[in-house]
């Protein structure tokens, strides 16, 4: 059954200078779900999260929850974990928590109990009042989640949250993602780890230069992909260099024992076996699979989500 | 419709936190410290300068033509004007005034002009036969040197009076002199002479306060630039900017940084005014029964107060263009290129002040005193050291306190730009586009 829609992008069109950041982008996204934002760096994720936000105003177009506005609507609505990660380096843990969650409107008692309870959650309450400087990359990843979760917002904007997790923590952290969502929550995240964005979304969107180019649930755009997946494994190289050098094949990526390749819509399965072949290889594992979500954001961008230049910091330097 | 952001209670959450911040740091303590020595010792100056002067001898010239009147001067202003006080050691005790007589008026007056004299006494005859005492000093004609001088002046008319009358005589009308006091000094603004020692504790008082005032501007005005360049660096802001507004941001900043300098300011005045309290007492145990009671000029409550309103007005004026500039660098070391020309203009500021200070600022100083961002300075400097109508101080506080106001929204809007670039070298074009592309 369809979950209502409830958060609604809403043909956002955002220009700074001469650079379009945002081309009357529009998608939507379904309650109480986790949703994948997905785009290569520049694509216009960060400056869609801050529109929703209102910390940008967009030129045209405009961002609903639930029917309102996003603008018209209380900031504790929304908890956001911005992909720039910064704390007060030299506040404790405890206190900068409880300081964030003030702004929200949380009481401090509630607020050191939640950040308590979460950082507990987290492995780490023994950090409670140490400074944010003397904590890992990954633990003050985490407290910046916790300070984005702390005053129970309706719903979640998380921008790039696995960069920089070892995998203990990513488990960890999506465990909370689906504990929150399992709460009614609404997560939107955004990131370029298309196996993170394929085991957690359930909906998602995908961004190409300010536009929506695909936007559904998972299983509906692998259903109707024509991306192809091939597993292909070879005697004695664990990664041959002239992989990639065969016409169609778009990506690759190792895996235990094969190696992953993602194909360009058109291309046939059996061209990559017919060109391993015709190299000499010793082909002992072929496998047509299930195409995998890089595939099919390969097929609507054109390259992986890691290729792209840097639009978003161009941008930057456009507002100026 | 857009989404309402009250300034409270978010922007006293952020004052709180940025005042505690503040308050917290060991250079707050040390420099807090350190200001309440410096006020404790400005405070106790003035009793210091008497401290000093106690044994000051005041050199009085007499002029007169005619010798007996010369004689019959020095002899009377040395018994009215040099009497010991009751309970004085004559051990110890030095006269106050040392009298001599100069040779001609030219001379005198060249001596009183070089401050080689304090006061010289021209006793004349007039052509009907009374005698004129002219009084010239360099302090004030209303003070008791003069007054002392005055009755010196009768008591010689007198002498001369019943001196000239026949042996055996009766007593015929007695026609007081006249007594002609003037001060050399030149009036301060506003028409008042001041004494010299007055005049230069004044001067110096005000220099300590406009010191204290660029200083403790720029120190504080760094402070608000650094802690948005710090939070921009840290990348702290993106979770900021999503929590609250920038104007709760902006206000709570300036609040909790202005407070935490307020909080400097009262912990620096109060030994202060203990001091003026009680300066009588100190005078005496400082001073001895000679001493007490003379007026200390200088330091006044009133005037701590102007410092304080004049401190916070101009902190607020700076601090709001400090946030702005903050804003527009990605790590605080870029702060020394922006902030270089403001503080030029707070360097404007006190130059304006200390022209007042030192010569009465003529016609700009007056009109700095009503022009932001120089006013808090040159106010301040005005009342340190002339009397200033009570519309002049109303007017420059007004002007000021639209300057504030209009420069507060248009730091608003920059900020809330500012804060969202990185990577930027900072530069006024920038600046000022990113305040047209603002909102």
């Amino acid at each position: 059954m369809l979950a209502p829609v409830t958060l609604v992008i809403d043909r956002v069109t955002k220009r700074f200078a001469q650079t379009l950041a945002l081309d009357e982008l529009t998608f939507s996204v379904p309650k109480g779900r986790i949703f994948g934002f997905l785009g290569a760096n520049g694509a216009g994720k960060t400056t869609t999260m801050r529109i929703c936000l209102g910390i940008l105003q967009p030129d045209a177009g405009d961002v609903r929850w639930e029917g309102t506005r996003s603008v018209e609507l209380p900031r504790r609505t929304w908890g956001y974990l911005p992909e720039e990660r910064g704390l007060y380096p030299r506040m404790g843990v405890l206190d900068q928590l409880v300081y964030f969650a003030s702004l929200y409107g949380v009481p401090p008692a509630e607020a050191r109990r939640q950040a308590e309870h979460w950082l507990a959650r987290f492995r780490i309450p023994e950090y409670a009042d140490r400074r944010a400087e003397e904590l890992s990359k990954g633990n003050q990843q985490k407290v910046q989640f916790i300070a984005a979760i702390l005053h129970g917002p309706d719903v979640l904007l998380m921008d790039e949250p696995f960069t920089g997790l070892d995998p203990v923590n990513l488990a960890l952290l999506r465990e909370a993602f689906v504990e929150l969502r399992d709460e009614g929550r609404t997560i939107v995240f955004s990131t370029h780890q298309m196996e993170a964005a394929e085991a957690l979304c359930e909906s998602l969107a995908i961004v190409d230069r300010g536009r929506v180019v695909a936007s559904g649930t998972l299983a509906d755009l692998k259903r109707t992909t024509r991306a192809r997946t091939v597993r292909l494994g070879v005697e004695g190289e664990i990664l041959p260099s002239w992989l990639t050098s065969i016409d169609g094949v778009a990506a690759v990526r190792p895996a235990a024992g094969f190696m992953e390749l993602e194909l360009r819509p058109g291309t046939e399965p059996r061209e990559v076996l017919a060109s391993a072949l015709a190299r000499g290889a010793s082909v002992t594992h072929f496998e047509v699979a299930e195409p995998s979500l890089e595939a099919i954001f390969i097929e609507y961008v054109g390259h992986p989500a890691g290729d792209d230049a840097t639009l978003e910091s161009a941008l930057d330097e456009d507002a100026a | 419709m857009t989404r309402r952001d009250p300034l409270l209670p978010n922007a006293g959450i952020v004052a709180r936190h940025e005042y505690r911040d503040r308050v917290r740091s060991p250079l707050y303590l040390l420099s807090t410290v350190i200001l309440m020595g410096l006020a404790l010792a400005v405070a106790l100056t003035p009793i210091g300068i008497r401290y000093l002067d106690r044994q000051r001898v005041d050199r009085i010239a007499v002029v007169a033509d005619d010798d007996r009147l010369a004689a019959a001067m020095i002899a009377t202003a040395q018994g009215i004007m040099n009497i010991a006080p009751a309970g004085a050691d004559p051990e110890t005790w030095t006269a106050p005034y040392a009298f001599e007589r100069a040779t001609d008026l030219a001379t005198a007056e060249a001596e009183l002009v070089r401050q080689r004299i304090n006061a010289y006494l021209h006793v004349y005859r007039l052509p009907e036969g009374r005698l004129q005492v002219d009084y010239r000093t360099s302090g004030p004609v209303d003070g008791v040197q003069s007054q002392l001088a005055g009755f010196a002046a009768l008591s010689v008319a007198i002498i001369d009076w019943t001196s000239s009358l026949p042996a055996g005589s009766q007593l015929g009308t007695f026609e007081a002199p006249v007594f002609d006091p003037r001060s050399i000094s030149a009036p301060i603004e506003g028409g008042e002479a001041v004494d010299a020692v007055e005049a230069a504790s004044r001067s110096f008082l005000g220099t300590v306060f406009i010191i204290l005032m660029f200083i403790t501007i720029l120190i504080y005005g760094m402070w608000v630039a650094t802690g948005v360049a710090t939070e921009k660096s840290s990348r702290v802001m993106e979770l900021m900017i999503s929590a609250a507004s920038p104007r709760q941001l902006l206000f709570g900043k300036v609040v909790g940084i202005g407070g935490a300098g307020l909080t400097q300011y009262i912990a620096i005045v109060i030994p202060a005014v203990i001091v003026l309290a009680f300066q009588d007492q100190i005078a005496l145990a400082v001073l001895g029964e000679t001493g007490a009671g003379l007026p200390i000029g200088g330091l006044t409550i009133g005037l701590l107060l102007a410092y304080g309103a004049f401190f916070l007005m101009g902190f607020t004026l700076f601090a709001f263009v400090y946030a702005a500039v903050g804003s527009f660098v990605s790590r605080p070391d870029d702060l020394q290129t922006l902030s270089l020309p403001l503080s030029l203009l707070a360097m404007a500021g006190y130059v304006s002040a200390l022209t007042v200070l030192l010569s009465g600022g003529g016609f700009v100083g007056r009109l700095a005193s009503f022009v932001p961002p120089f006013s808090p300075f040159a106010m301040l400097a005005r009342l340190m050291v002339s009397t200033v109508q009570p519309w002049e101080v109303a007017l420059s506080v007004g002007i000021l306190l639209v300057t504030i106001a209009l420069v507060a929204l248009g730091t608003v809007r920059i900020y809330a730009t500012g804060v969202l670039l990185y990577g930027q070298r900072p530069g006024i074009r920038r600046f000022i586009a990113a305040a047209r592309h603002a909102g």
